[in-house]
């Protein structure tokens, strides 16, 4: 009897642990696997899978539409991820020294509005927005010089507004982690620097900008791996067009499965962007470790 | 000098945060309006007009989308709270062969995103034979972030609790149930918030595995509407509501829970 509870109690852990890594194992690892495989084959998901060996790969040299997709990641990526890390710091900063004020309570509050509603609503919204023909619009997009109705038709400002509205829709969340990271640091190093005779400038680069590195680098990072998958945004604003000057590497693996039918391909083109992004990420953790024993 | 720089601030911030409202202050307007004074810009609540949500709200393809939506989150939400609390608290507070190494394990699948294993992902998934059933949708839902945040919140209950717990004769689970959990509810209840508005704003993955129209969510609504009746701008302003209001709501009353799940999300880096 006593045998039989320990043998049970020393599986009950293993039970605890089975559900999450069944669903983990079947959705994510086999994915991967799957990916793999099928991206040395010819497939277009209804007939049989064709081994056509490294095809495939020398393809992704010659694809002058997935150079174009390529380019067009990249360039949202450039674009979007400096501004929102620049916006995302100056607001948290701004949000920090008025934190118990109204000012900061709205604007904290108005910032993650958009955060937690769905790409396919702002996308939805925006390209409304957009494409009326309110006057009010109009006259705050005049300020500017811009026909807001033409921002999504030509192809060289959809990319660069898609990206904006990455931008405007990613910079509450950055801003409440570089929030929080501005709130650890202890008030005693600002003290200590003020009784050393530290003025605003000193501390600013002396204590804030350090302390917030690692932050700043995690935000980073974690903005470009967001860009370099973007979809649904996409998929909702302008469907990759006009003439695929917005089609991301993520909207050109879908149309390759679902409207081209070669899904074989699509997951070739995924692997690369999967690849892309363990090298960010391997270097991110590179990065933070060496920022870590900095400190 | 110090003055005009802080007002400049506030101007600043205040700038920013009509920025973030406005667009969707401008959805709820024009989803009150009705179509054929949607180009009139003036604004008067006696023109106020519910017409786009009645109408919305009697297509029965747009309440099953509703019920769809409001099943997979729910269900979402109690499928990961299930597998994150269980293996959360057996990867922190019970000893078993391979525990840190398992956990490595999982948390490495953070590393994988989403949009980059859709279409292989699909290809399993229809293999199951599972496309446009709730099991697709719902299934896939739980993340090794669950794990990582109930670990990390049940590791900070007393291991003397436990202890005393198993004294009484109390087994894992009933100590996981009655001592443990209560314990851990904040967490549990961030890491509820962030599923639901996760499974609830999901819009790739249903947009694929799901082909019928009684299978889709609200997210999908949207760009069929706008194919649908690309003039109506009340109509589709108003789906946008339907779906932009719920993790609103959410948002404003449990506003810190938020909050505290981005920065513990800013963690997991």
């Amino acid at each position: 009897m006593k045998k039989k509870s320990g043998f049970l109690s020393k599986c009950m852990p293993y039970a605890y642990i089975t559900p999450i890594s069944l669903i983990l194992i079947t959705f994510v690892f086999c994915s991967l696997i799957v990916a793999i495989i099928f991206s040395f084959t010819k497939y277009n998901i209804i007939a049989p899978a064709e081994f056509n060996g490294l095809f495939n790969y020398e393809k992704l040299l010659r694809d002058k539409k997935l150079h174009l997709c390529i380019l067009n990641t990249l360039k949202i990526t450039a674009i979007a991820v400096p501004l929102q890390i620049l916006v995302s710091t100056i607001l948290a900063t701004l949000i920090s020294t008025r934190k118990d004020k109204l000012v900061g309570k709205i604007a904290k509050a108005a910032l993650f509005i958009p955060v937690l509603s769905s790409n396919a609503v702002v996308g939805t919204v925006w390209k409304a927005i957009l494409n009326s023909r309110n006057p009010m619009v109009q006259t705050f997009f005049g300020i500017f010089g811009i026909d807001p109705s033409m921002l999504l038709g030509s192809s060289t400002s959809a990319l660069v507004t898609l990206a904006l509205i990455m931008v405007w829709k990613g910079m509450g969340y950055y801003m409440i982690i570089t929030l929080s990271s501005l709130m650890s640091i202890s008030d005693s190093y600002y003290e200590a620097a003020k009784v050393d005779g530290a003025n605003k400038w000193n501390l600013l680069t002396g204590i804030t900008i350090p302390m917030l590195k690692p932050t700043l680098i995690l935000n980073t990072f974690l903005s470009v791996v967001s860009c370099m998958q973007a979809f649904d945004i996409v998929y909702t604003m302008t469907g990759g067009g006009p003439s695929m000057s917005t089609t991301t590497l993520v909207m050109y693996a879908y149309q390759l499965t679902f409207k081209g039918a070669k899904a074989g391909y699509a997951m070739t083109v995924s692997n690369v962007l999967m690849a892309i992004v363990l090298v960010i990420v391997l270097f991110q953790q590179r990065f933070m470790r060496r920022e870590a024993s900095e400190i | 000098m110090k003055k005009i720089t802080y007002y400049a601030g506030n101007i600043f911030l205040l700038f920013v945060a009509l920025l973030c409202v406005l667009p969707f202050l401008y959805m709820m307007i024009m989803s009150l309006k009705s179509t054929i004074n949607a180009y009139d810009f003036r604004f008067s609540f006696s023109a106020v007009t519910f017409e786009h949500y009645e109408k919305i709200l009697s297509n029965s393809t747009f309440i099953r989308y509703f019920l769809n939506s409001v099943i997979v989150a729910a269900a979402g939400v109690a499928l990961t709270l299930f597998t994150s609390c269980t293996a959360g608290y057996a990867f922190a507070k019970l000893k078993f062969k391979g525990n840190d190494r398992i956990f490595l394990l999982l948390i490495l699948t953070m590393l994988v995103p989403s949009e980059i294993i859709l279409v292989p992902l699909y290809l399993i998934v229809r293999g199951f034979g599972w496309a446009n059933t709730f099991k697709a949708l719902i299934l896939p839902l739980p993340t090794a972030f669950g794990v990582f945040i109930m670990r990390q919140a049940i590791l900070s209950v007393p291991n003397e609790l436990i202890d005393s717990a198993k004294i009484d004769g109390a087994s894992d689970f009933r100590i996981l149930r009655c001592v443990v959990l209560p314990l851990v509810k904040s967490a549990m209840l961030t890491l509820a918030i962030f599923t639901f508005i996760g499974a609830w704003n999901n819009f790739t993955w249903p947009l694929i595995i799901t082909t019928k129209d009684y299978m889709r969510t609200l997210p999908l609504a949207l760009t069929s509407m706008q194919t649908q009746y690309d003039v109506d701008v009340g109509l589709t302003m108003a789906c946008s509501a339907v779906a932009f209001l719920p993790p609103f709501i959410f948002y404003l009353l449990l506003q810190s829970k938020f909050e505290a799940g981005v920065a513990l999300s800013g963690m997991k880096g």
